[in-house]
């Protein structure tokens, strides 16, 4: 049986008088593999609400700009232009023959994503403080819109980055399908980072505070505006530790290139990205059993 | 299977009250005084400590208490907002809370949008919320507005509508803190309608409130908190009397003791009772409804031409009204013995609040404070909204709809009838 549809069977069964009803037990809590399946459980119950606070997420964001969901489009547009002009007039980068606004932006798109949600992730629980002292539903619902909010952002910057293939001649190959498990992993890696610091930044605000330097700090050590081979062989060891920069490479190399993408690689992202999702996952919950307390 | 829908069992949660330290004078102070202050173990403070009782379905529960004694941490541990230190909370069936109607509302967003993001934060599916839009909306009289952002409601409206979207809820367990004081008068009766409506289908109720009137009218059994234990169960008639002893305090002015020493007490007055029109004693009463107060006395000589006095005092100490035997001629003369004087008011006259009782036998004319015995201060009457008006008392009244008509000889009998139809008694 699907999580899918108990869910739905229980409905059905509390729709009926006399059916069992569904017990639900609380207490302090403690790290058990059944009340992680439990707090799983119930997200699943409150989809409908990751759905609908998702959309309003997206609706909201533009609803009193001029220009509205074109935002999502000129924030990765605009950055490519700048450091364009910087590493394409100024200094030259070597990209192995493609035109650098592509290069740079094929980076920017995967990176704007994972940087805008953080940024509003992060404040997912703090900026709800009135939501969560009177109602309960699964907090990670707060960061989790964030993240889908982000992600539609990505999908609509993607048109920009097909505009731009065609514009410079890149032909796309069929291992461009590889940005879909590229994308699952970032998802999950995008997620895990969003959990660990929105829990944290209800009790230490300085997480928010030190956000825009986090990431700028973080943005150098990705291949973003370099390629991986810049990188002198001696640092590579540590330097790869990071996830995004397996997620981010592979993603230019499969798009731009038409490359496979290095497995080795794109494994430690992986490996990384699901352990810290889980580990995110419990501090999450620990943190939300007295979140309501903190706020 | 456990006909309890709601177990507590030992609960207790503590929260960690932090001392606020003063900013040091150096910034490198400051912050190594915030590194101590995360390091130190702070006081600790129990809002509910060890508490526990059930709830068996079809139950409605009432839990009263000053502020601070553990209500709002027993509604939010119910509702999951917080999790318990200690103990266990069984919950048998779906259960929701009616906390704070208009939670997660957000003002650009049209009221029907509303409805969808509110109700998905009260744990609604969407297709369920689809499928009771049109009720919701028909329930908040909102039906022209449905489509305007939030930020052009009134709060009246805006009140409406949250409330509308939780009272579709349809749960198995209820949860309700001081929701009944939303929006107008006649707003709030369709609120409580709706509750009664949700007990008389056998939900299981708790009801968290300050509002002992509405309390008495819902539950049917209450729990009385203090500094976040359970002092007293029982039947709400019983918890509510007993709490309203216990908390009435008064600007207490010092009582004239002298005065009271050398009265010449032939006549003593022995015990009090106000009663209900079943004639049931309590000590809270509605404005408007029949009270009777009945003064016990014994008397150890004659008295000739006594007089009995009831005096109401409201909590700033002001005297508010009298009830008194000297006004109609007739005469009590006191023999030797024990004996009762009964009054009868048909319509209790005094506003909400607690009054302060003095008794007092005097002889007829006697000058204040040359008794024959007073009782100062010696009970209490709480007054719950009844007959509410504005102003500083009910005046019991009756009246009548009269319309003119043009053609007074045709339709005079329609009218007379109409007349006697309209014509009621508040």
């Amino acid at each position: 049986m699907s999580s899918n549809t108990t869910a739905e069977q229980i409905e059905e069964m509390l729709a009926r008088p006399g059916a069992p009803r569904r017990v639900t037990t609380l207490r302090a809590p403690s790290l058990t593999l059944k009340g992680l399946t439990g707090d799983f459980f119930k997200l699943v119950q409150y989809r409908d609400l990751l759905y609908t606070l998702s959309v309003h997420r997206i609706k909201v964001r533009y609803k009193q700009s001029v220009l509205g969901a074109a935002w999502a489009i000129l924030q990765p547009l605009s950055l490519m232009l700048i450091y364009t002009l910087i590493f394409s007039l100024i200094v030259r980068m070597p990209t192995g023959g493609t035109p650098y606004a592509v290069f740079a932006y094929a980076a920017l798109l995967p990176w704007t994503f994972f940087s805008t949600a953080l940024v509003n992730a992060t404040n997912g629980l703090v900026t709800h403080a009135q939501l969560i002292t009177k109602v309960y539903f699964p907090r990670e619902i707060l960061p989790l819109t964030y993240v889908i909010a982000s992600l539609f952002d990505f999908l609509i910057a993607s048109t920009v980055f097909a505009g731009l293939m065609l514009y410079y001649h890149v032909a796309l190959t069929m291992r461009a399908l590889y940005v879909l498990p590229i994308i699952l992993i970032l998802t999950c890696f995008v997620t895990a980072i969003s959990l660990f610091f929105s829990a944290t930044q209800v009790r230490f605000r300085d997480i928010g505070v030190a956000m825009p330097l986090l990431l700028q700090l973080w943005m150098f050590a990705t291949p973003v505006v370099y390629p991986l081979s810049a990188v002198p062989a001696r640092l590579q060891a540590v330097y790869k530790l990071n996830p995004m920069v397996g997620l981010i490479e592979n993603f230019r190399q499969v798009t731009l290139y038409g490359a496979s993408p290095d497995l080795t690689l794109l494994g430690l992202s992986t490996l990384i990205s699901v352990l810290l999702l889980v580990a995110a996952y419990v501090y999450f919950k620990r943190v939300e059993a007295t979140v309501a307390d903190v706020i | 299977m456990s006909n309890l829908d709601l177990e507590f069992n030992h609960v207790s949660k503590r929260y960690r009250v932090w001392q606020q330290q003063e900013a040091g004078l150096t910034t490198r102070n400051a912050f190594v005084r915030r590194l101590q202050s995360l390091r130190k173990r702070a006081q600790d403070f129990w809002a509910v400590k060890d508490v526990s009782f059930e709830v068996p379905r079809g139950e409605a529960l009432g839990i009263i208490g000053h502020n601070g004694a553990g209500k709002s941490t027993i509604l939010k541990l119910l509702s999951n907002i917080t999790s318990p230190t200690s103990g266990e909370i069984t919950i048998r069936g779906r259960l929701s809370a009616l906390i704070e109607v208009g939670s997660g509302f957000h003002p650009e967003l049209s009221g029907r949008e509303n409805v969808y993001l509110s109700g998905s934060i009260l744990g609604m599916r969407r297709r369920e919320i689809t499928k009771k839009l049109d009720s919701i909306v028909e329930f908040a009289e909102l039906r022209q507005f449905i489509d305007t952002p939030v930020k052009r409601y009134s709060s009246g409206m805006y009140v409406r509508l949250g409330f509308s979207i939780a009272a579709h809820l349809d749960p198995d367990i209820l949860l309700l803190d001081e929701v009944l004081a939303v929006g107008d008068a006649a707003f709030q009766s369709k609120c409580l309608q709706r509750i009664m409506e949700l007990k008389q289908a056998g939900k299981t109720i708790v009801f968290i409130s300050h509002d002992l009137t509405a309390v008495e009218r819902l539950c049917d059994r209450v729990l009385l908190m203090q500094r976040g234990e359970l002092i007293k169960t029982g039947p709400t008639r019983e918890v509510i009397s007993e709490y309203n002893q216990a908390t009435t305090s008064f600007v207490s002015s010092a009582p004239p003791t002298r005065e009271i020493e050398s009265l010449p007490r032939w006549a003593r007055i022995t015990d009090l009772a106000f009663r209900d029109a079943a004639g049931v004693m309590a000590s809270s009463f509605c404005s408007g409804e029949p009270l009777s107060v009945r003064v016990e006395y014994t008397a150890d000589e004659h008295v000739e031409d006594a007089v009995f006095e009831v005096f109401f005092y409201s909590q700033d100490g002001q005297l508010r009204c009298q009830l008194t035997t000297e006004l109609s001629g007739a005469r009590i003369d006191l023999e030797p013995g024990t004996g009762a004087v009964e009054f009868y008011c048909p319509e209790l006259s005094l506003l909400p609040g607690a009054y302060t009782v003095d008794l007092t036998i005097a002889n007829r004319g006697a000058l204040a404070g040359t008794a024959i015995d007073w009782q100062f201060r010696c009970a209490t009457l709480c007054v719950e909204k009844g007959k509410t008006v504005r102003g500083d008392f009910y005046m019991p009244h009756q009246w009548q709809f009269r319309r003119e008509e043009k053609d007074a000889a045709r339709n005079s009998s329609h009218t007379e009838r109409s007349l006697g139809e309209l014509a009621s008694k508040v």
